[in-house]
């Protein structure tokens, strides 16, 4: 059984770090891999895989694997990238709360929606999206800036300097951006599984304050585009 | 020649200068006779046949004969070959007129640089080689080697190979070179050099053991498993034949975990085999918290359903983190500090 290495407090991890204290350290041997909890990818049979599925498979049945965490898991209703923005939502490790609002989000969302098909005309219904997942999807993918700017100091002065982003930092800044709109500009007696449907139903059609803040971004890098050459990586 | 004064702390021999102290052969000779007399009066005093006395038989005989209540494992008496208590170290690099024999003593790490050459000397060979075929368009399929069951040699075993200290720098260095001459097409000899700079890893799976599976009174197969989490221990009897009903504790699971992300835990290890309705647990769980018990539980319940399931099944599971049990614990408040992390307000006076 790959048991990981419980290891006592004192002990340091192995020495690709020498002579630097670890802050940031885990609990796991630096040898354990992320677990693949996706269940169609062990079902198909050898021959369907890819060469590069096939090393990787070959790869991981020799390494030692870490252990799924609470939030994951390989049903259909689990999803990634709702399980990151529940935990961004979740305030003092409430997460019973956190998940109770985000489902009733998802299910705020279904109800206009529906109530919108339901209304239309014939030819429009085809195009009303009625799977809250998706349209957070969509609305998520449309709130992610292309650049973002970053303060570089030369010569005492402070410029902002326009830098392509990352995936991780595109996706963190739009989940954060939605939330800090729904937590400050709301008045005092809606709650916020209805803001929150309503701001994702807005971006999803690319409206909405969040949109907005994406394109001022855009603008001022647009704006600073003169100093880009400050940028050395 | 001119008086220089001294004083006699600085006329004694600076101990600590010439290094760890160093044994000469007839000094480990004479420890490995001493050793072999000593083995052979143990087995006397044990009333054991001197001749069949083996390592574990003496380690046995010491804890009998010398009990000792120190913690510290390698702080108790112990027996063991001299070889393996005397570090292995270098003999003297310099003959009698003090000149070095190696021609690279003066660099400080001659093994390291000598063995650098060699690789790279057969690198070249390599490269050589490869663009003879290439000239007469011989150049055959690439045969990928399984890269997977084996790795390369670690820095601490690479150490004790050259019997040098090695640098972190030194150690990558060497190893991008052995990565480099995989890359090219190796003859027979170059695949041995290679090979001596390798170790097999054995594949994970043989580590697991599945338990075969029990019957009771009424002819339906079930097997038992043991979860652990935190401070939350679980034990799992899953039963053949079921409708998927779950007891926690004597409790059903929806009055037990009223929370949706718990229950969803306990059934992974069932969703993921496509077994949802097929079975039926009953499991007893103390300690921890709601999230720790739901975490223990799935993991005694994945070790139940090992027995029922097909070696390559067993492989997924462990593959989906399903069989590790989670070592993430509660990290201590230290002192001077507020919580394990949070430091005091820092105030600028």
């Amino acid at each position: 059984m790959a048991a990981p290495s419980a290891a006592g407090l004192s002990r340091r991890l192995r020495a690709w770090l020498p002579r630097l204290m670890q802050v940031r350290w885990s609990r796991y041997n630096p040898n354990y891999v992320e677990p693949e909890v996706n269940k169609e990818l062990y079902q198909k049979p050898s021959e369907e895989l890819s060469e590069e599925e096939k090393e990787k498979m070959d790869l991981r049945a020799v390494l030692p694997i870490k252990a799924a965490p609470p939030s994951l898991s390989s049903s259909v209703f689990s999803d990634p990238m709702v399980s990151k923005f529940t935990n961004m939502m979740m305030k003092h490790g409430n997460k019973v709360l956190a998940r109770s609002l985000m489902s009733q989000t998802l299910e705020a969302i279904k109800r206009k929606q529906l109530e919108k098909y339901h209304k239309a005309p014939e030819e429009e219904k085809e195009k009303i999206e009625c799977n809250p997942y998706v349209i957070f999807h969509q609305a998520l993918k449309n709130c992610q800036p292309i650049i973002g700017l970053c303060s570089i100091t030369r010569g005492g002065k402070t410029y902002q300097v326009p830098v392509p982003l990352k995936d991780n930092r595109k996706r963190f800044l739009a989940m954060k951006w939605l939330i800090t709109e729904c937590r400050e500009n709301k008045n005092r007696r809606t709650l916020m599984p209805e803001k929150l449907s309503q701001e994702l139903l807005q971006a999803f059609n690319n409206e909405g304050p969040i949109i907005k803040k994406k394109h001022t971004l855009h603008k001022m890098a647009e704006a600073n585009r003169a100093y880009a050459h400050f940028r050395w990586w | 020649l001119r008086l220089i004064y001294t004083t006699t702390a600085m006329q004694s021999k600076n101990i600590g200068a010439s290094g760890p102290e160093k044994y000469t052969e007839e000094f480990i000779e004479k420890q490995i006779q001493e050793f072999n007399l000593g083995k052979r009066h143990l087995a006397n005093m044990m009333g054991e046949d001197p001749e069949t006395f083996t390592q574990e038989d003496i380690d046995r005989a010491v804890a009998y004969l010398f009990p000792s209540g120190l913690f510290d494992k390698r702080a108790r008496p112990m027996m063991k070959h001299p070889t393996e208590i005397f570090p292995e170290q270098r003999k003297i690099q310099w003959g009698e007129d003090g000149r070095p024999f190696h021609f690279l003593f003066y660099t400080g790490k001659q093994s390291y640089y000598s063995l650098m050459h060699e690789t790279y000397e057969k690198l070249l060979n390599l490269q050589k080689y490869q663009d003879q075929l290439l000239a007469q368009d011989l150049l055959s399929q690439k045969e990928k080697r399984n890269l997977s069951g084996s790795r390369w040699l670690t820095k601490i075993e690479l150490e004790e190979m050259l019997l040098e200290k090695l640098s972190d720098d030194d150690y990558s260095r060497f190893i991008q070179l052995l990565e480099k001459m995989m890359t090219l097409p190796c003859g027979d000899t170059e695949e041995k050099y290679i090979q001596k700079f390798s170790k097999e890893v054995a594949a994970q799976l043989k580590k697991v053991d599945i338990e075969p599976l029990k019957y009771d009174e009424r002819g339906v197969a079930f097997s038992t498993g043991k979860g652990v989490r935190k401070t939350a221990r679980a034990t799992a009897v899953v039963y053949d034949k079921g409708t998927g009903k779950i007891t926690v504790n004597g409790i059903d699971v929806l009055h037990y975990f009223p929370v949706l992300q718990d229950r969803e835990q306990l059934l992974f290890p069932f969703q993921f085999l496509d077994r949802v309705g097929k079975h039926d647990m009953v499991c007893t769980v103390s300690g921890g918290g709601r999230s720790a018990q739901a975490g223990a539980i799935r993991l005694a319940s994945a070790k139940a359903l090992k027995s029922f399931v097909t070696e390559k099944e067993v492989e997924f599971l462990r593959q989906a983190g399903l069989l590790t049990p989670d070592p993430r614990v509660r990290e201590r408040k230290k002192p001077g500090q507020e919580g394990a992390r949070r430091k005091f307000t820092w105030k600028k006076r």
